[in-house]
């Protein structure tokens, strides 16, 4: 589903990633960690396609195609979500006009009859009872006052909603507290599925204990520097990422 | 106006002395700095009058058309009283036609919806006795150079909700100037939309005279290539207890350019004021500009002034989201310069109104949202 070959990319001129190889199958869930500055965060950007995160050489292939010339929103359509560190808070939009007019424009790009108001509310409600999301969160401006677990919850609610075939998750548990995150990884968890595949980005191994992935990698200065299975979190636990990450150099 | 009463001839007659001391405003007057009139007025008729027209007119309002001789007491006691800028002398100086308002003590009169039309120097006066309300809905459709002036004295306990329509009128000269007088307990709430004109200035000196007297003034200035709009607000809380907030916000497409002055005084011992200004321009267009100038003078010690501007582009990180969530850009970008614009909107609590002004907003939006 998603193969990365040997992908440079640079933010303002500056080189991040390094030569990354990375391919993920569907219904696999690969989990990606680093240290701080390794150029996980780039690599989501780059996949989701932020403005100002260039590829210089490489090449990622989506299902065959090349993620690389979609424009941001054609790859959100065709599957691929990005569940964010720090969702942006937009005041003057509410949470569930937000939802319906995402949802309608991915329908509308791939050719599917739109919902109206009413088709949303009742698709949301489905799906916000078991995140805990409340009618009185759909109705407040985007994020918005929302807590660091409320917003986490609503991009898995969005994952949820939109289903996607690639999610990447960027240090969804970062900043949550124990029982945030068990809430947050459940939702994840419930949308594991044989057609999706999923990257989970995190810095830290406690996320993998509720979301065990397939395989692990080690990114470190801009390359995948180890691999490995389930177990390596846990290695990474004990002995730290110098052990890993010098071993590697 | 009436052409006899010596009463109005010598109140015009100092009008007259103040403008000629002064003249037509121009770009190095401090408060005129982004807005020069003296060449955009040049060749302008002097003596043409202004056109006015009330549309809608609530049960037991009483309106006086200034053109008329023997004015009543409430005219006398209050037409060109207080304080008059430059360009309001002027218009009193000038005017020669024009109508006065009033809303009787306790009156809880609906909207009375009136427009300027044609060029040349207009007056208006409006009245709110004690505890009475009005909705007042101008619309501003002026041709050439067109110099108005409105006087609002607002009673104790009154509440005036002033909405100005200007839209976009792409050769005329609009000047307006607004002088209000709140009393103890009374509210004076401002709503403007603009769409900009070839130049346009609307300048308000809102004086909070009585305790617990406030002012809310709000606007959106959505400006296409080429316009220009001007808004200038002074307010001085005269008392303690006394309370104002300014909220403006700017979107300039094309060449526009928009403006905000606004400044805010705090007299000696008007302990107790409170005042908050926010005032933010989106710059849509690459030759877009807005000029955003907060002024305090704070002649007392215990008060809360707070005020904020920013320019700026749409905020990249919330474009990026958006587009990550598979909204195409462009309808990315009108989610939110409408959602900038909103917080305004949706603070105008009359709901026909709000649906007005938005219906406005709308129109105006495509246009202000190119480069």
């Amino acid at each position: 589903m998603l193969e990365i070959k040997d992908l440079h990319a640079a933010v303002d001129g500056k080189e991040i990633l390094k030569g990354l190889t990375l391919s993920i199958e569907p219904g696999q869930v690969h989990a990606i960690m680093g240290p701080n500055g390794s150029g996980k965060s780039t690599l989501s950007y780059v996949l989701a396609g932020r403005a100002g995160y260039e590829v210089t050489s490489g090449s990622i292939l989506y299902n065959g195609r090349d993620l690389v010339a979609m424009p941001t929103e054609e790859r959100a359509a065709q599957g691929v979500f990005l569940a964010m560190q720090y969702p942006v808070e937009i005041p003057g939009v509410t949470t569930l006009t937000f939802l319906k007019t995402a949802l309608n424009a991915q329908r509308r790009a791939r050719g599917e009859k739109e919902l109206d108001a009413m088709s949303v509310l009742k698709l949301v409600r489905g799906k916000a009872a078991t995140l805990k999301v409340t009618e009185e969160m759909l109705k407040r401006a985007l994020n918005v006052g929302f807590s660091g677990g409320e917003k986490k919850r609503l991009e898995i609610l969005q994952m949820a909603l939109f289903e996607p075939k690639l999610a990447i998750l960027d240090e969804t548990d970062s900043g949550l507290d124990i029982d945030a995150l068990k809430l947050v990884a459940e939702g994840v968890n419930a949308q594991r599925s044989p057609e999706r595949a999923m990257l989970v980005i995190t810095h830290y191994q406690r996320l993998l204990d509720y979301i065990v992935p397939d395989r692990i990698h080690v990114l470190a200065r801009g390359r995948i520097v180890a691999e490995g299975g389930k177990e390596l979190a846990h290695e990474l636990e004990a002995k730290g990422y110098e052990h890993i990450v010098g071993k590697a150099a | 106006m009436s052409a006899s009463a010596t009463w109005l001839d010598e109140r015009r007659a100092q009008a007259r002395e103040r403008f000629a001391a002064q003249g037509v405003p121009h770009r190095r007057i401090e408060d005129w700095k982004y807005s020069d009139l003296r060449p955009a007025v040049e060749g302008a008729n002097d003596d043409a009058a202004a056109a006015w027209s009330i549309r809608m007119r609530p049960d037991g309002v009483e309106v006086f058309d200034l053109a008329q001789v023997d004015a009543p007491d409430w005219v006398r006691a209050h037409l060109g009283t207080l304080p008059q800028s430059v360009m309001a002398s002027a218009s009193l100086a000038q005017a020669r036609s024009g109508f006065a308002v009033r809303v009787p003590r306790n009156l809880a009169a609906g909207t009375l919806d009136f427009e300027w039309k044609g060029a040349g120097s207009g007056r208006a006066l409006i009245v709110l006795e004690e505890g009475a309300t009005l909705t007042l809905c101008e619309n501003t459709r002026t041709v050439g150079f067109a110099n108005l002036g409105v006087e609002a004295i607002v009673g104790a306990n009154a509440q005036l909700t002033h909405v100005r329509i200007a839209s976009r009128a792409t050769a005329a000269v609009q000047v307006e100037e607004y002088a209000v007088q709140v009393a103890r307990d009374g509210l004076y709430r401002a709503h403007l939309f603009n769409g900009g004109a070839k130049l346009s200035r609307a300048e308000f000196q809102i004086v909070l005279a009585g305790t617990n007297a406030r002012a809310a003034l709000s606007g959106v200035s959505v400006l296409a290539d080429g316009a220009h709009a001007d808004v200038t607000t002074h307010i001085t809380h005269a008392v303690g207890h006394t309370e104002s907030t300014q909220l403006f916000k700017k979107v300039a497409g094309g060449a526009s350019r928009a403006i905000y002055q606004g400044r805010i005084t705090v007299e000696q011992g008007a302990d107790k004021s409170d005042s908050r200004q926010t005032a933010k321009a989106l710059l849509m267009g690459v030759r877009a500009e807005a000029d955003l100038k907060p002024e305090l003078e704070i002649f007392a010690d215990d008060v809360k002034c707070a005020h904020g501007a920013a320019v700026g582009d749409l905020d990249a990180d919330s474009l990026f989201y958006l587009r990550a969530r598979g909204i195409p850009e462009a309808e990315a970008r009108n989610l939110l310069v409408h959602a900038f614009l909103d917080e305004v909107v949706t603070g105008i609590a009359d709901d026909e109104m709000r649906k007005f002004v938005r219906a406005m907003v709308e129109e105006a939006l495509p246009g202000a949202m190119l480069p």
